[in-house]
């Protein structure tokens, strides 16, 4: 909302300087967001709040500017109307209001032998400096009075409304799929959602919205019907999304228009027109059905209610005198004040409501800054501090944390060669946004080549977010990828390393360990975006808590991720936290000297590493306490089909140093079960 | 031999010791005192032909004697290998990297969530979560925004598709859950996603994170409100920050204010970055609506409290001077290795 300094003045006497002023009323909620100056004049552009219509008027910024400069303000000092109907014969215009719920007041002032022209250079300009394009003369009235008073006005050419014998306005729901061409020059179908004006035949105009071309007012116009009225709130608003439009009449119907402004607006304009065009009003017809005549019930505000909200107290007179510069009539009665709100102040509903007005009016600034009584909260923030740990934990090996958008192209799931399950939008705001992600596996790829593109390497990330497999369920998971090589020069000068799945393996198994949960099964399993033989479903606890693999080249090369091999796992969260275990109990160290054995055997390329060490674990008893892949080798010296690999054993007693042996048994015994079970030959 | 024998053998060893100047000689002086066949070895020989009255006192001072000789040898030897000029150590070239395990980082806007949460924790508040979907019940209604009301606008909503169901579009549906499942007093302050449907640009962007706060009990004031924003503004941008709260409108709120500190480029003498205003907004706050504790079963006579809310992108981006929201979700690692 545009205002200018000069116009503000003919309602109120402004003693404070442009700047002054501007800052009082940023600091009362009236935000300026512009100051400039212009023509000899002040425009300030005023951020308005929605639940303050009043100010979207320039007498109801005045009469701001009048409570907080505490000095009276004139805001309606046109005299009021002659009762034109006792002039004029019963004409022939009936309003006919279809549902007073739409529209609980309507009038139509006819005016006739106007004479349309420019209007006046003072008024083109106060018009050009609030940006509104002046029209001609009749136009320039109707929109100078909807800023003045904040009641939204609209002239029909009265000649042009089509009627049968006598004219009829009716204000009525559009029927599905008229049509009107308005002002703007654009045609719009109506619907039953839709409020309209019409004449006898068709819609003139879309309430509250936008007029009607037909009925225009042009140079050639001699009388018209001016409208003045309130309309539904919600109708107006539901009219112009539908339609797609926001005009300076449906921004104030929308947010309700006061309605004893409604006459005084248009009787305004009335005046105003005969001032300037010369016409003369022959008729003056005001259709309600619903005036409530009955104002609302005074607002009870107790005294020590505004000390108990606001932590300061206000002196009584002061908060008279506030709540009675913005237009409230105070009473005092028993320690509370009794507060009567005026039409234009229908936001004011209780007594919270007036200590706001007041503590608004007399200062935020003044509000002293304590400290409140706090009980504490002995609770673990839960889930939210474990995430903190998880971080904690993944970022000292080395990855970082990256944050990606939920919403997702469904595209991009079949690109994964994921089946789509997920959640869509209904008003997407483009195809790219269209669904929640069920998994967050596209956003990783795509990270993970933006990074490439750049020679950023390696690309190791995880994040935590929640995927969404239903409405109703999602769910938080945290992701993790490795891609393409670290390198770096090391003692012995360029050293490079290759991410691998094992690195992946190792990166779940310490976040595992560091969270105390006992182990974690990677097992064989089917995924589409990895590899028949590198994906593995993760079971941690007794839940299959996610799944980890390599995603297949050809999945990367539709994410343009060229010539790297990227691994990547989902874990679902709810299954870990499950299983976290943070406490610790010390285990005394051994008090006796371990004795460390390697067995370097050749078996089947075939055989596992965790049977064989499985298989050593066992017969070892009672004295082995680790068993550790040490090396293993291929190639050259080495059959075909075969592997050779070499496990570091410990043995060790807590009750005496083991003798030699004791340990050579024990040793034995492993070799003879390798030999016998997997055909393991000694190297 | 006699005690003033020894006396004057302490002297000249001594001398001896200190007159030497490398290893090897060092070597040789011990050898000639304190080897097997020294110089000590045969004045312990001699103990035997000594009369049985001296015995006691001569073993006295010849174990004297030797505890300080070898405390001599001892100490010249270390002082003999400190001076370096012995052994050579392999050139280091400090110049070349260090060698190091690489850390990874936590994204900004987490370590920003963090650090709020922290500052609000140390002030007694318990951090709560909820979900993303959410329903026009939590993330309108109870909050007492009319369904078809121009204050919606400022929440533009995503809806799912044949569903009454929609992102939430901020985080103050968490208000409406907490409320209703938990009693006075209360105190907690809620991070999470966002979602509006702003095209993405410089400064917008349809996912964002906000951080919501509130405390309800007995007597609980809008200068309550102010002292503990201001500890927050202070923690966060530093002692010197100034603070201003503004009278605003939310739905959920009355009285409402908006928040301003002096601006942190500036400080507040106008720049660019607060569109020379010389103060910049950074959240929302007041006490909550009557219509809001009604939702939820409070007694708004009995109870009172206050509510605020923050973007946290915003809080980022002025704190880390960035310019643009989308660098966030890009996840350059050149980006994200900065925080």
């Amino acid at each position: 909302m545009k205002v200018t300094y000069n116009w503000l003045k003919d309602f109120v006497q402004i003693k404070l300087a442009p700047q002054a002023l501007a800052e009082k009323l940023t600091m009362a909620g009236l935000e300026v967001v512009s100051l400039e100056e212009k023509d000899g004049d002040w425009v300030l552009e005023i951020e308005i709040t929605s639940n303050r219509p009043d100010w979207l008027s320039v007498a109801g910024i005045a009469r701001e500017v009048a409570a907080l400069t505490n000095v009276k303000c004139e805001i309606r000092n046109t005299k009021s109307e002659t009762n034109h109907k006792s002039k004029i014969p019963k004409t022939k215009l009936e309003i006919k209001i279809e549902d007073k719920k739409d529209c609980p007041l309507y009038t139509a002032r006819v005016i006739q032998n106007v004479k349309v022209a420019q209007s006046p250079g003072w008024m083109r300009k106060r018009l050009e400096l609030v940006g509104i394009r002046p029209v001609n003369n009749i136009v320039d009235i109707t929109n100078y009075v909807l800023l003045e008073t904040g009641e939204p006005l609209h002239a029909f050419d009265l000649d042009k409304l089509a009627h049968q014998d006598g004219f009829e306005i009716a204000v009525r729901r559009a029927r599905n799929g008229e049509k009107i061409m308005a002002i703007d020059g654009k045609e719009r179908t109506l619907d039953k959602d839709i409020l309209v004006i019409a004449d006898s035949f068709r819609p003139v105009a879309v309430a509250g919205v936008i007029g009607g071309k037909d009925t225009e007012v042009g140079p050639g116009t001699k009388n018209i019907l001016l409208e003045a009225a309130k309309f539904s709130p919600v109708l107006i608003r539901r009219g112009r999304q539908k339609l797609g439009i926001s005009t300076e009449s449906s921004y104030r119907f929308e947010r309700d228009v006061d309605m004893e402004s409604v006459n005084f607006a248009s009787l305004r304009a009335g005046q105003m027109i005969q001032k300037e065009a010369g016409g003369g009003t022959v008729l003056f017809l005001s259709q309600s059905k619903a005036v409530p005549k009955c104002r609302p019930k005074p607002i009870k505000l107790d005294v020590q209610k505004v000390k108990n909200v606001l932590g300061v107290e206000i002196p009584v007179p002061k908060i008279k005198n506030i709540l009675g510069h913005l237009g409230l009539k105070v009473k005092t009665a028993r320690g509370s004040l009794e507060v009567s709100v005026p039409s234009f102040r229908r936001d004011l509903l209780r007594d919270v409501d007036l200590i706001e007005e007041v503590c608004r009016i007399h200062g935020y600034g003044l509000i002293p800054v304590t400290t409140p009584c706090i009980t504490p909260q002995v609770f673990s923030n839960g889930e939210f501090d474990l995430n903190f740990i998880i971080r904690n934990i993944l970022i000292a090996e080395g990855l970082n944390e990256v944050i990606t958008h939920s919403l997702i192209n469904e595209d991009l799931l079949e690109r994964c060669a994921i089946g789509t399950k997920g959640v869509f939008l209904d008003n997407p705001l483009s195809k790219e946004l269209e669904m929640l992600r069920p998994t967050l596996i596209p956003s990783f790829l795509n990270v993970t080549a933006h990074n490439l593109n750049r020679k950023l390497k390696p690309v190791r990330i995880f994040e935590i977010a929640k995927r969404f497999l239903s409405p109703e369920k999602e769910e938080y998971v945290l992701t993790i990828s490795l891609c393409a090589e670290a390198s770096w020069c090391g003692i012995n000068g360029k050293q490079e390393e290759k991410m691998s799945l094992l690195h992946l393996k190792g990166v779940i198994e310490n976040l595992l360990e560091r969270l105390g949960v006992g182990g974690c099964d990677f097992s064989p399993a089917a995924h589409n975006a990895f590899y028949a033989n590198a994906a593995f479903a993760l079971k941690i606890g007794n839940s299959q808590a996610g799944i980890m693999g390599q995603v297949r080249q050809e999945i990367l090369n539709a994410f343009d991720i060229k010539n790297q091999a990227l691994f990547l796992a989902e874990i679902n969260l709810g299954d870990l936290y499950k299983v976290i275990n943070l406490n610790r109990r010390f285990m005394p160290l051994p008090a006796y000297p371990a004795v460390t054995r390697d067995i370097s055997i050749l078996v089947g390329a075939d055989i596992g590493v965790q049977e064989l060490s499985d298989c050593i674990e066992q017969e070892g008893q009672p004295f082995i306490k680790e068993v550790k892949v040490a090396d293993f080798y291929a190639g050259e010296h080495i059959p075909k089909g075969s592997r050779g690999l070499t496990f570091s054993c410990l043995y060790q007693s807590a009750e005496r140093t083991l003798q030699d042996d004791e340990v050579n048994g024990a040793h034995q015994k492993i070799l003879e079960n390798l030999k016998n079970k997997f055909g393991a030959k000694l190297r | 031999m006699s005690t003033s024998d020894i006396a004057s053998i302490k002297t000249e060893v001594a001398q001896a010791i200190s007159a030497a100047t490398g290893k090897d000689e060092l070597e040789a002086l011990r050898i000639k005192y304190l080897g097997r066949k020294g110089l000590l070895a045969e004045m312990t020989q001699s103990f035997a032909t000594l009369p049985a009255e001296e015995k006691p006192q001569f073993g006295r001072a010849i174990n004297e004697l030797k505890a300080y000789l070898v405390g001599l040898f001892a100490e010249k030897q270390k002082s003999l290998e400190s001076s370096g000029k012995e052994e050579k150590n392999a050139f280091v070239d400090i110049g070349m990297p260090g060698i190091a395990q690489e850390i990874g980082r936590m994204h900004p806007l987490t370590q920003v969530i963090r650090e709020i949460c922290e500052i609000f924790s140390r002030l007694g508040f318990l951090v709560v979560e909820g979900p993303e979907i959410e329903t026009e019940e939590n993330n309108f209604t109870g909050l007492n925004i009319p369904l078809e009301h121009p204050s919606r606008d400022a929440f533009d909503t995503f809806y799912l598709k044949n569903q009454k169901l929609l992102l939430r579009s901020h985080t103050s549906p968490v208000q409406i859950r907490a409320m209703k499942s938990r009693k006075p007093p209360l105190a907690i302050v809620v991070p999470g996603r966002v979602y509006r449907p702003d095209a993405l640009d410089a400064s917008h962007s349809f996912m964002f994170h906000q951080i919501e706060g509130f405390m309800v009990d007995k007597n609980i004031k809008f200068s309550d409100l102010k002292g503990v924003l201001e500890a927050f503004a202070k923690s966060v941008f530093g002692d010197q920050i100034k603070m201003r709260l503004r009278p605003h409108f939310f739905p959920f709120t009355e009285p409402s204010a908006e928040v301003d500190i002096s601006c942190i480029i500036c400080k507040g003498k106008g720049c660019s970055v607060c569109g020379r205003k010389g103060w910049l907004e950074v959240l929302g706050s007041g006490m909550i609506h009557p219509n809001v504790f009604k939702h939820v079963g409070y007694d708004p006579e009995k109870y009172t409290g206050f509510a605020f809310g923050m973007g946290v992108e915003r809080i980022a981006m002025l704190k880390y001077g960035i310019n643009d929201i989308r660098l966030f979700y890009e996840n350059d690692l050149r980006f994200l290795k900065q925080f």
